[in-house]
């Protein structure tokens, strides 16, 4: 990370899966560096930087957010949840063995962002279809798997 | 980068008031703006994350208009039933907007003031003549969009100003929006266009059409409109006069040619099967 020459920190409290932390951030810093690089918790990835890709996918106050284009400071006095996070449910722990099963992983490192994005979507969505259930998955991007996979063991994990 | 959260209206001008001429940015969704903050761009000086500020999150409906508050998201404009039900164009501009990431983030408000020739709300809130309401130390002015958007990026906001509200008069004609990118999810448009109408005896009798991606700014196809209303020349034979106007651009996306092309005759089909449509009642 370059630190601009116009710096300046703030003290942030957040809720990180279920634990409190208060740390003294630089502003400019984005909830992606800051979950990996101050809580060292690497499973949210970085890819594109812009967007674009859901690598850095992570739920905000329950929503799905790109953690690359939210500030830490924006996440001050909310929860946040992660892969590590999620891990930690049931149900979730379930999705992530149907994703096992069906070889919906290859290189992994799509998995976390979408992974979050279909949790979220199942938890609003229960019925989802596999149509519905690419819409919600637009935001997340996997260069290996062709999504076939992915999609069908999120069909699976529903039925 | 001084990081500001007002969390009131006073105390945002208050804090303008305190700032004197430092540099500041304006932060509502940030997803134009954060990309780049890790080293990637220059930070401001000051940045003002308006986002606690009451008041300006969710849709109002009074009797003559509905009011959208500027911070209301792309998701929950998408999802409203009265934004569905009454400005169907708008609801549909949100459909295909970004993802759901995106979508859970970005602002109407910030849509309008990043001003992209693209954005895919614009044509939608031209064609229900939709206000812009600015507040800020001076007080408050309402504008109407089309003279709100200046250039691509560029728009009519005074300094100490924030783009507080939008509203959207109530209108008895019928709407609808399209877009088309280079895929059909997360994809900026190649060109995008709303349509409002009313059709009687198989005409229109009202037809207003704005397009983005096509000009530097979206525009009405005033020309097109026109001719089309007054029923001077036959839809298919009205269609070439869109050319005049508009003055897309080659870019990464397209040719200005195929964006001419294109526009012409997703626009023909559109108005075609609307007319058909309305002939099989
Ligand atoms: C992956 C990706 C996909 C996208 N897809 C689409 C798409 O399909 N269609 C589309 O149109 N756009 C798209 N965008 C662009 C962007 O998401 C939208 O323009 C969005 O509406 C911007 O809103 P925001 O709240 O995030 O703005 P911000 O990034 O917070 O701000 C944008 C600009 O507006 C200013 N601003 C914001 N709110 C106010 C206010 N109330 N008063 C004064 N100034 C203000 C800011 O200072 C800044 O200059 C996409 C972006 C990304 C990264
Ligand atoms: S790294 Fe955030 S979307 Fe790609
Ligand atoms: S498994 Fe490699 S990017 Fe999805």
């Amino acid at each position: 990370m370059i630190i601009p020459e116009n710096w300046d920190y703030f003290d942030l409290t957040v809720r990180v899966n279920g634990q409190d932390y208060r740390e003294r951030i630089p502003t400019h810093l984005r909830l992606l560096d800051f979950l990996r690089d101050v809580l060292h918790l690497t499973g949210t990835k970085e890819v594109c930087g812009e967007g674009e890709c859901g690598a850095c996918t992570v739920l905000l106050d329950g929503m799905t957010v790109n953690s690359c284009l939210v500030l830490a400071v924006e996440a001050h006095d909310s929860e946040v949840v992660t892969i590590e996070g999620v891990a930690e449910d049931e149900d979730i722990a379930a999705l992530q063995q149907v994703y096992i099963d069906h070889h919906a992983i290859q290189c992994g490192y799509c998995t976390p962002g979408f992974v979050l994005s279909a949790a979220a979507l199942l938890r609003d969505e229960p019925e989802a279809d596999p149509e519905s259930i690419r819409k919600g998955l637009v935001g997340n991007f996997c260069r290996c798997t062709g999504y076939q996979k992915i999609v069908q063991a999120i069909s699976d994990f529903r039925k | 980068m001084k990081y500001h959260l007002p969390s009131s209206m006073d105390e945002y001008e208050e804090l303008i008031g305190r700032m004197g001429a430092a540099s500041y940015v304006i932060l509502a969704g940030g997803t134009d703006l954060i990309a780049g903050f890790d080293g990637g761009r220059p930070v401001p000086e000051h940045l003002i994350d308006i986002k606690a500020i009451p008041r300006m999150n969710g849709i109002l409906e009074h009797r003559e208009h509905v009011e959208i508050g500027a911070l209301t998201t792309i998701e929950a404009l998408r999802r409203d039933e009265h934004i569905r039900n009454h400005f169907p164009a708008l609801a549909q501009s949100c459909e295909d907007f970004g993802s759901v990431q995106i979508r859970h983030r970005a602002t109407l408000g910030g849509n309008i003031v990043n001003a992209s020739p693209a954005a895919d709300t614009l044509p939608a809130l031209f064609i229900y003549n939709a206000m812009v309401k600015l507040r800020g130390i001076q007080g408050e002015r309402v504008v109407p969009v089309q003279d709100f958007i200046l250039n691509p990026g560029e728009v009519d906001l005074q300094r100490g100003e924030i783009l507080y509200s939008i509203q959207l008069p109530r209108s008895e004609c019928r709407s609808l929006f399209h877009k088309l990118g280079l895929r059909q999810a997360m994809a900026v448009a190649v060109v995008n266009y709303a349509i409002g109408y009313t059709i009687r005896d198989h005409h229109f009798t009202h037809l207003t059409v704005a397009a983005g991606a096509v000009a530097p700014r979206v525009v009405y196809l005033k020309t097109f409109m026109d001719a089309v209303a007054d029923e001077r020349i036959a839809l298919d034979r009205a269609i070439a006069l869109v050319d005049n106007d508009i003055a897309p651009i080659d870019d990464i996306r397209a040719t200005a040619r195929y964006r001419r092309t294109v526009l012409k005759n997703l626009l023909l089909n559109t108005l075609t099967e609307l007319l058909a449509d309305d002939r099989k009642r």
